[in-house]
C-alpha cells in the first residue's frame, strides 16, 4: 500500500495541499545559565526553512545544532532559555512567545519530531501499538481507528509489516525498524514539520541509506517541511536540498546542499569536506581540521568562532576576526556566509565588477 | 602526510590555563563537604558523637554514683537529663555508653562492606567457579537468622564486649552487598576499560583494586556508612528486647530498662528513655546527610567545582 | 604475522521455546595479516567482525580453526602461554568514553601498565615516567596537559588518542580498530585515523580496522587487504582499492552503493543498488547466505552456499556463483 491508497483520508489530503508550514528563525539566542554567567549555546542564529524542502543542520558536538532544534520544538531545558529572537512557523505561532501548553499541542499534531536515539525512545514495557493509544490519549484523538490506518499505512509506505510493528515491543525490532516506528510516531498525527535529530547515528551504512530514502520519499509524498540535524555531512549531502552549517552556536553557511558542497566558502565548511576520506582519488588528500570544537565554556566571548581552527585566520591575521562576530553576507544570491575574510573579498569583486 | 595535534590551545580557554592537580582522599572530603551546610552539619554532629564515643567512659568513674533520692527524677542542673531508676545520671550514662554502641555498629559495617565488597568484587569479575561458591556462601550467609544465632551465641558470650557483638552482626551481614557488588561488578566488567585492563596483562588483584573497587566506592561507602546506623539500631533493638545478658552500659540497656521500669506507664523520668531515642535519631539523621555527600568524594566529575 | 584459518564461533542466543538457538557469528574464516600491514573487515553489525577482533585481543575464545601469531600456534598453547601473546595484540575500543576508567587520571592510566612492564624487563622505575611522556608524544598528546586530566576533562578525540597511547605502552605488534572513529567528532576523526596510518609506517605496527564505513577502511590503508564479512562468511575479500573499484558480490556492492554521495561533488555510481529486504535474524541458513536479500537471486543460490573462489590471479576472491563488476561507488564530477 502506498500514501496514494491512504489519501482518502480526509487528514492527509488536507497535509498534502497545505504544502507543508515555513519557518522562520529570526536573531535567535538560546543560552545556559552555569554558575552564574549566561553563555549562549545558540547566538543570533537566523535561518529559514522553505516550505516542502528537506534542510540538512550539519554541526559537531557542542556546535549548538541540537539546542537549535529544541527551541524549534519550544522544548529547551533549564537552564537554559531563550534570550532573545523569535521561531515563526506557520500554523503555530512564534514559539518563543506561545503558551507553553499550546506549544506541546502544536508538538505531534504539527511538528513531528524523532529523537536523537529513537533506537532507544520507545517504551520497552509496552507494544509499538500500545504507545499508539497513549500518544492518542494525551492529544485527545477521538478517532482511534482512523489513527491506526493512518500508522499502518505510514509503517507500510515505509516497508514494515504494519500489523506485526503495532504488536511487537522495543526489543524485537531492529535499530532500523525502531527509527521507522520513530518516524511514524511523528508522523501519525499529521505534523507537516518534521525534525530528525541524528537519524542515522548508530545504525549501519545499508539502513542508514534505507532510513535516508524513506526520509525523502515520506517528505515529498506528504509535502513535508524537514529539518535533519545531524553530524554526518554525508547524510546532509545524500538527503537534503538545503544545508545549514554550525560552529560554537552560530550558523557559519547556508545555502543549496550541491552549491555549498562544490564550493564551500567557509573555513570550516571547507576544512569539514576535505576532511572526510572518499572512496576515490588519492586518500592523503583528506586533511584532518586542527583543533577541536569549543564547549561552551570555552567558546571566544569576542571575534569569530572559528579563528584558533581557521587556516585563513592564519595567513592574513585580519583584525576584524579578533573583535567582531562575522554577521551573515549573502553571496551568490540564495548562500549567506559568516566570515569576514569571505566579507572582505567578496565586497572587492563587487566593487571591481562595478567598476 | 599532515600530522594534526589534537593539543590544547593557550589563550582565553580557561581550562588550558589551570592545570589540575590530583588530591587526597581527605582533601576532596572537605572540600565536599563545605558545599553544603546540611553536609557540615551532619560532620559536625557525627564528630561529636566519635569524640563523646572515645573519651566518655573516661569522664565518669566506672561505677556511677546513684541517689536514691532522685529516682526517675526531672532534667535539674545537677542531672541536666534526669536520673534513672536507682537516682544514676542519665546523661553519664548516655555518655559512657555512647563507646559500646558505637564501636559495635563502626565494627559490623566496617566487617559487612570489607566482606561483602571484596566477595562481591572478587566472585563478579572472576565468574566461573570462584563465582558460583562465593554465591552460594553467600546465599548461605543470607539465609543464616541472625536473632536465633544471637540467642545461641549468647549461652556462651555475655556480649559484654562491643568487639564480639560487632563481628556476630558484620559476619551475619554482608550477604545482601556482597550480591549487589557481584552485579555492579558483573557490568563494569563489560566496560572497555576493564577489558582493556585484561588485555594489557594486568593482574586480577590489580584489576579490582584500581579499575573496579574505584568506580564502585561511592556506594560502598553509602553502605558504610548507613550500615553503621542500621548496626546500632539492630544491637539496640537486641538490648531492648532484653534477650540478651548485659553488663555493659548502652542505649539498648537503657530503654529496655527504661520500659522495663514503667516509664512508659508512669512517665516520670521521661528523659531516661528519651536520651538514646533522640541520641539514635540525631545520629542517624548526621549519617543521612553525609550520605550524599559519597557520590561527589568519589566521582572526579562531580568533585569540580 | 597474524594468521587465522576456519576461525569458528558460534554463540548460544536466548529465546525459542525450546531452549537456546545457536547463532553463528564466525564461519570459517581465513585471512593473514602481515606484518606491518593494514587489513580491513567490513560489513553490518552483527556480521561477526567485532567478534573476530575480540578473538584476536584474546578477549573471546573461539570454537574451531587455527590462530597462528609469528609461527606460534595459540590453540595448541597453554592459557598461561598465550596470554603473553594475545598482550601483542591490542583492541582499540569504539567508545572511547567507556575506555578509560573515569576514577583515574591520565597519569595513572598509564603508569599502571608501564609498571608491568618495567618490572618484566628490568627497567628502572623512573623509565615509567619519561615512557608515559614518550607515549603521548607519539599520538600527539601534550603530557604536560594530559598526564593529570580525567577522562572527563578531554575531548573525545583526546580520550580516543589516550586509549591508543595505553595500547602503546606494551609494545604491541598489532592494534585491533574497532570503529574507533565512529564516536568522535567529525573534524578530529580525520586525526586519528592518520595518526593510525603513522604508527603504522614509523612503528611498523599492523592495523586490523573493523567499521562498517568502507571510505576510512581506505584512509587507513589503501594498499592493504579488505575482507567484506556477512554473517560470519568472507564474501569478498582482496586488495582494498580493487575491491573497491571492481566489486563483484553484489552484497559488497550493495554496502558500497550505501556509502552517501556528495551531490555537487560527486555523481552516484550507474549500478547502485540495495538489498531486497532488511537484515533479521531468521533468514534462511541453506544455500548462500545473502540469497534472500539479493536482486539477482537464482535457483542455484538458494539451493548450494558458494566458497570463496578467485577472480583471475590478482589474489581478488568472492563467494557469488554470479560475479559480475558493477559500477555502485560514486564518482567525482569534472
Amino acid at each position: 500500500m502506498t500514501m496514494t491508497a491512504g489519501s482518502g483520508d480526509p487528514l492527509v489530503t488536507a497535509a498534502v495541499v497545505g504544502g507543508g508550514p515555513s519557518v522562520q528563525i529570526r536573531d535567535l539566542t538560546v543560552a545556559y545559565r552555569i554558575a552564574g554567567r549566561d553563555m549562549a549555546a545558540v547566538a543570533g542564529i537566523d535561518l529559514e526553512l522553505p516550505p516542502g524542502s528537506i534542510t540538512g543542520l550539519v554541526g559537531e558536538s557542542g556546535s549548538g545544532k541540537s539546542t537549535l532544534a529544541l527551541a524549534l520544538l519550544g522544548a529547551v531545558q533549564k537552564p537554559g532559555r531563550i534570550t532573545t529572537g523569535s521561531i515563526e512557523i506557520d500554523g503555530v505561532g512564534d514559539v518563543v512567545t506561545l503558551a507553553p501548553k499550546a506549544v506541546r499541542k502544536a508538538r505531534g499534531a504539527q511538528i513531528g519530531y524523532v529523537f536523537q536515539a529513537a533506537q532507544n525512545s520507545l517504551n520497552p514495557l509496552k507494544t509499538v501499538g500500545r504507545q499508539l493509544l497513549d500518544l492518542a490519549k494525551s492529544h485527545d484523538v477521538d478517532d482511534k481507528q482512523s489513527l491506526v490506518r493512518q500508522a499502518k499505512s505510514l509503517l507500510e509506505r515505509m516497508g514494515l509489516d504494519a500489523g506485526r510493528m503495532l504488536d511487537a515491543y522495543q526489543h524485537e525490532l531492529s535499530g532500523g525498524m525502531r527509527q521507522r516506528v520513530g518516524i511514524m510516531f511523528a508522523l501519525v498525527l499529521n505534523a507537516h514539520l518534521l525534525v530528525l535529530d541524528e537519524p542515522t547515528t548508530a545504525l549501519d551504512m545499508i539502513s542508514q541509506a534505507n532510513i535516508l530514502s524513506i526520509i525523502r520519499d515520506v517528505s515529498t509524498d506528504r509535502a513535508l517541511t524537514t529539518l535533519v540535524v545531524t553530524h554526518d555531512i554525508g547524510v546532509v549531502a545524500e538527503v537534503s536540498e538545503r544545508i545549514a552549517v554550525m560552529y560554537g552556536g552560530r550558523l557559519v553557511e547556508q545555502g543549496p546542499t550541491t552549491q555549498v558542497l562544490r564550493d564551500p566558502k567557509h573555513p570550516y565548511t571547507r576544512g569539514l569536506i576535505r576532511a572526510i576520506p572518499r572512496l576515490h582519488g588519492d586518500p592523503a588528500l583528506a586533511q584532518a581540521l586542527p583543533g577541536r570544537p569549543p564547549t561552551l565554556g570555552t567558546t571566544p566571548e569576542t571575534g569569530c568562532v572559528f579563528r584558533e581552527r581557521c587556516d585563513v585566520f592564519a595567513r592574513l591575521q585580519l583584525p576584524a576576526c579578533v573583535e567582531t562576530d562575522p554577521r551573515p553576507t549573502p553571496i551568490d544570491g540564495d548562500r549567506l556566509v559568516s566570515c569576514h575574510a569571505v566579507a572582505s573579498e567578496h565586497q572587492q569583486a563587487d566593487r571591481e565588477a562595478r567598476a | 602526510m599532515s600530522t594534526t595535534l589534537d593539543l590544547p590551545t593557550i589563550g582565553n580557554r580557561a581550562d588550558a590555563v589551570v592545570t589540575p592537580r590530583r588530591r587526597g582522599f581527605w582533601h576532596n572530603l572537605w572540600r565536599v563537604l563545605r558545599r553544603k551546610p546540611t553536609r557540615m552539619a551532619g560532620a559536625f554532629v557525627v564528630v561529636v558523637f566519635v569524640v563523646i564515643g572515645i573519651i566518655g567512659p573516661w569522664l565518669y568513674p566506672a561505677n556511677l554514683p546513684t541517689d536514691s533520692n532522685l529516682i526517675l527524677s526531672g532534667p535539674s542542673l545537677a542531672h541536666p537529663l534526669g536520673t534513672d531508676f536507682q537516682g544514676a545520671d542519665v546523661l553519664a550514662l548516655l555518655v559512657t555508653g555512647t563507646r559500646y554502641v558505637l564501636v559495635a555498629a563502626a565494627l559490623a559495617a566496617l566487617l559487612t562492606v570489607v566482606l561483602g565488597a571484596a566477595i562481591g568484587l572478587y566472585a563478579g569479575y572472576r565468574r566461573g567457579l570462584a563465582d558460583s561458591s562465593l554465591m552460594r556462601i553467600t546465599d548461605f550467609v543470607l539465609t543464616i537468622p541472625g536473632f536465633p544465632l544471637l540467642l545461641v551465641l549468647s549461652t556462651v558470650w555475655k556480649f559484654g564486649s562491643a568487639l564480639q557483638m560487632g563481628l556476630v552482626l558484620g559476619i551475619t551481614g554482608w550477604g545482601g552487598l556482597a550480591r549487589s557488588v557481584r552485579s555492579q561488578t558483573l557490568s563494569l566488567r563489560e566496560r572497555g576499560f576493564v577489558e582493556a585492563a585484561r588485555g594489557l596483562g594486568l593482574s586480577t588483584p590489580h584489576v579490582i583494586r584500581r579499575e573496579l573497587l574505584p568506580n564502585i566506592a561511592p556506594y560502598v561507602a553509602m553502605n558504610l556508612l548507613i550500615g553503621v546506623t542500621t548496626f546500632i539500631y539492630s544491637q539496640v533493638g537486641l538490648f531492648y528486647l532484653g534477650v540478651l545478658p548485659f553488663k555493659a552500659e548502652n542505649w539498648g540497656v537503657m530503654i529496655f530498662l527504661a520500659v522495663n521500669n514503667g516509664v512508659t506507664q508512669t512517665g516520670s523520668g521521661l528523659f531516661y528513655l528519651l536520651a538514646p531515642l533522640l541520641s539514635i535519631l540525631l545520629l542517624t539523621l548526621a549519617v543521612v546527610l553525609l550520605v550524599d555527600a559519597m557520590d561527589e568524594v568519589f566521582n572526579p566529575r562531580l568533585r569540580e567545582d | 604475522m597474524i594468521e587465522g584459518s576456519g576461525i569458528e564461533k558460534s554463540f548460544r542466543s536466548r529465546g525459542g521455546v525450546l531452549g537456546a538457538r545457536r547463532v553463528q557469528a564466525l564461519r570459517g574464516v581465513d585471512f593473514a595479516i602481515p606484518k606491518g600491514g593494514a587489513v580491513s573487515f567490513i560489513g553490518e553489525s552483527g556480521c561477526g567482525k567485532t567478534t573476530l577482533g575480540r578473538i584476536l585481543a584474546g578477549l573471546e575464545t573461539f570454537d574451531a580453526g587455527r590462530l597462528v601469531v609469528d609461527g606460534e600456534d595459540l590453540s595448541a598453547l597453554k592459557p598461561k602461554r598465550r596470554e603473553p601473546v594475545f598482550r601483542r595484540i591490542q583492541l582499540i575500543h569504539q567508545d572511547p568514553y567507556s575506555a578509560l576508567n573515569p576514577t583515574a587520571t591520565v597519569e595513572m592510566t598509564l603508569r599502571d601498565p608501564l609498571s608491568l612492564r618495567a618490572r618484566q624487563t628490568d627497567r628502572p622505575h623512573s623509565w615509567v615516567s619519561s615512557r608515559a611522556t614518550e607515549v603521548l608524544e607519539m599520538v600527539g598528546l601534550d603530557p604536560g596537559y594530559v598526564l593529570p586530566r580525567y577522562p572527563h576533562q578531554l575531548s573525545g578525540g583526546m580520550r580516543q588518542r589516550v586509549v591508543i597511547a595505553r595500547a602503546l605502552t606494551v609494545d604491541p605488534e598489532a592494534l585491533v580498530a574497532d570503529e574507533a572513529v565512529s564516536m568522535i567528532d567529525v573534524s578530529l576523526r580525520l586525526g586519528i585515523l592518520d595518526l593510525l596510518r603513522r604508527l603504522r609506517s614509523e612503528l611498523g605496527v599492523s592495523i586490523l580496522f573493523i567499521t562498517h564505513d568502507v571510505a576510512t577502511a581506505r584512509y587507513v590503508g589503501a594498499d592493504g587487504e579488505l575482507y567484506v564479512i556477512y554473517r560470519g562468511q568472507i564474501i569478498e575479500h582482496g586488495a582494498t582499492d580493487k575491491v573497491i573499484a571492481n566489486p563483484v558480490h553484489p552484497y559488497t556492492q550493495c554496502l558500497l552503493s550505501a556509502i552517501p554521495v556528495m551531490h555537487g561533488l560527486e555523481e552516484p555510481g550507474v549500478d547502485r543498488l540495495e538489498p531486497t529486504e532488511p537484515l533479521s535474524e531468521l533468514q534462511a541458513e541453506g544455500g548462500c547466505l545473502f540469497a534472500s536479500r539479493c536482486p539477482f537471486v537464482a535457483e542455484r543460490c538458494r539451493a548450494e552456499r558458494p566458497q570463496l573462489m578467485p577472480v583471475g590471479d590478482s589474489g581478488h576472491e568472492h563467494a557469488c556463483f554470479f560475479p559480475e563488476v558493477r559500477r555502485v561507488v560514486a564518482t567525482p564530477i569534472g
